[in-house]
């Protein structure tokens, strides 16, 4: 990606004067080196249609509903049916059949998605309130497992201190493949009320990857209940036997 | 008599399976709700979502939201709009078409769905220099 805005600056740049390119190279660097900025970028890029997608076409749409006003945006809108499947685009029977492979599996591994319990502090109690009879999460068939042998994804619930990290990363490895993990409320995600303390680890991603983000100090046992669906149609994109098939 | 013996139960479940729309109904009603609910309409927005109440149930079940049909199962909780949102969770009574004193202004947007995950997810990004030197490891 930097690469790429490098050429394209310099290419432009050389038909003028070696020194303005120099310059205009170093004020992008100090722009570019900022990975957060560039996935902004392809991001607005995508957005505004420079990446010719299904955005575009939606937006064409948008400005005719806009015209015939309001209920005809409504009535549009409700036509169009959301498929089960995100991979729609299969060219030919062997892909179409790799996907619906995928499918099977997908469904399979988000309708019994075992968590570990690791709860560390405040957020295991909202922990287990979602296994209480209110929230329950055994129908959506999350069961609280206490091996990592037996279990697909890790909550991380509270504060990682330093003490706690070998062995959250030791847990983490003992798991089975594939693997996720939720970070739940703000100590785990980024060490929060504990940011600056000198014995709790920023963030439990400076250990484990992380897939789910919950947010809250603590998350009610909705929002962990939320990031759990949100993990449910994570997996559901999951392209295990897509990519083995395209290599 | 017929509630001595429990028959008005086994009639309930036969209107309800009628109300769900017969046997086919009733097995896709469960299929994408996991329960089979009956109660009456008290209205739907603009997005397609349908609003049901029955008090029959108890507090906290007795309120419930029927997804557009046109989401199939990719529904989710963000779908419903904030002014469904508050009869929905017993903040008010009162639906938003009932209830004169809701706020609308013309500045307020339309409601979206958690794009997360899709190509219309927020991606926030800096535009200040970082205060801190990233560690690459060779």
């Amino acid at each position: 990606m930097k690469d790429v805005h490098f050429l394209r600056v310099s290419s432009r740049q050389q038909k003028r004067s070696d020194v303005s390119a120099r310059s205009s190279q170093t004020m992008l660097r100090s722009i570019v080196l900022n990975r957060s900025v560039q996935q902004g970028l392809a991001a607005f890029a995508r957005q505004n249609g420079l990446a010719p997608a299904a955005t575009q076409v939606r937006s064409v749409e948008t400005a005719a509903q806009v015209k015939d006003g309001g209920k005809l945006a409504e009535t549009e809108t409700k036509k169009v049916p959301r498929p089960y499947s995100p991979f729609q685009d299969t060219s030919n029977w062997a892909e179409y059949a790799v996907a619906r492979l995928d499918d099977l599996l997908n469904w399979g591994r988000k309708g019994s998605l075992w968590p570990m319990t690791f709860g560390l502090a405040c957020c295991a109690v909202e922990m287990m309130h979602i296994a209480a009879p209110r929230y329950d999460m055994d129908r959506f068939g999350v069961v609280f497992r206490a091996s990592p042998r037996q279990v697909d994804v890790m909550i991380v619930a509270g504060t990682v201190t330093n003490k706690m990290a070998p062995a959250l990363r030791k847990v983490y490895d003992q798991m089975m493949e594939p693997r996720w993990v939720i970070s739940m409320g703000s100590c785990a995600n980024g060490g929060g009320y504990y940011h600056y303390s000198y014995s709790v680890v920023r963030g439990c991603d400076r250990l484990i990857p992380v897939d789910i983000y919950v947010p809250g100090c603590p998350p009610t046992a909705e929002a962990l209940l939320y990031g759990i669906l949100q993990l449910q149609k994570k997996v559901k994109r999951m392209k295990s036997l897509q990519v083995w098939y395209r290599k | 008599m017929a509630k001595f013996f429990g028959v008005d139960k086994v009639v309930r479940f036969f209107q309800i399976v009628r109300d769900n729309g017969g046997i086919r109904g009733s097995l896709r009603a469960l299929y994408r709700r996991d329960e089979l609910k009956s109660g009456t309409l008290i209205g739907e927005d603009k997005y397609g979502n349908r609003y049901f109440e029955n008090n029959m149930h108890f507090y906290g079940r007795n309120r419930w939201v029927e997804y557009a049909d046109h989401v199939g199962l990719d529904y989710n909780a963000s779908q419903v709009p904030p002014e469904w949102f508050g009869w929905l969770h017993y903040k008010t009574d009162l639906p938003p078409y009932k209830d004169p004193s809701r706020p609308n202004y013309k500045w307020m947007l339309d409601h979206t769905e958690n794009m997360t995950g899709t190509r219309d997810a927020y991606m926030p990004y800096s535009t200040t220099r970082p205060k801190i030197e990233a560690w690459k490891p060779k």
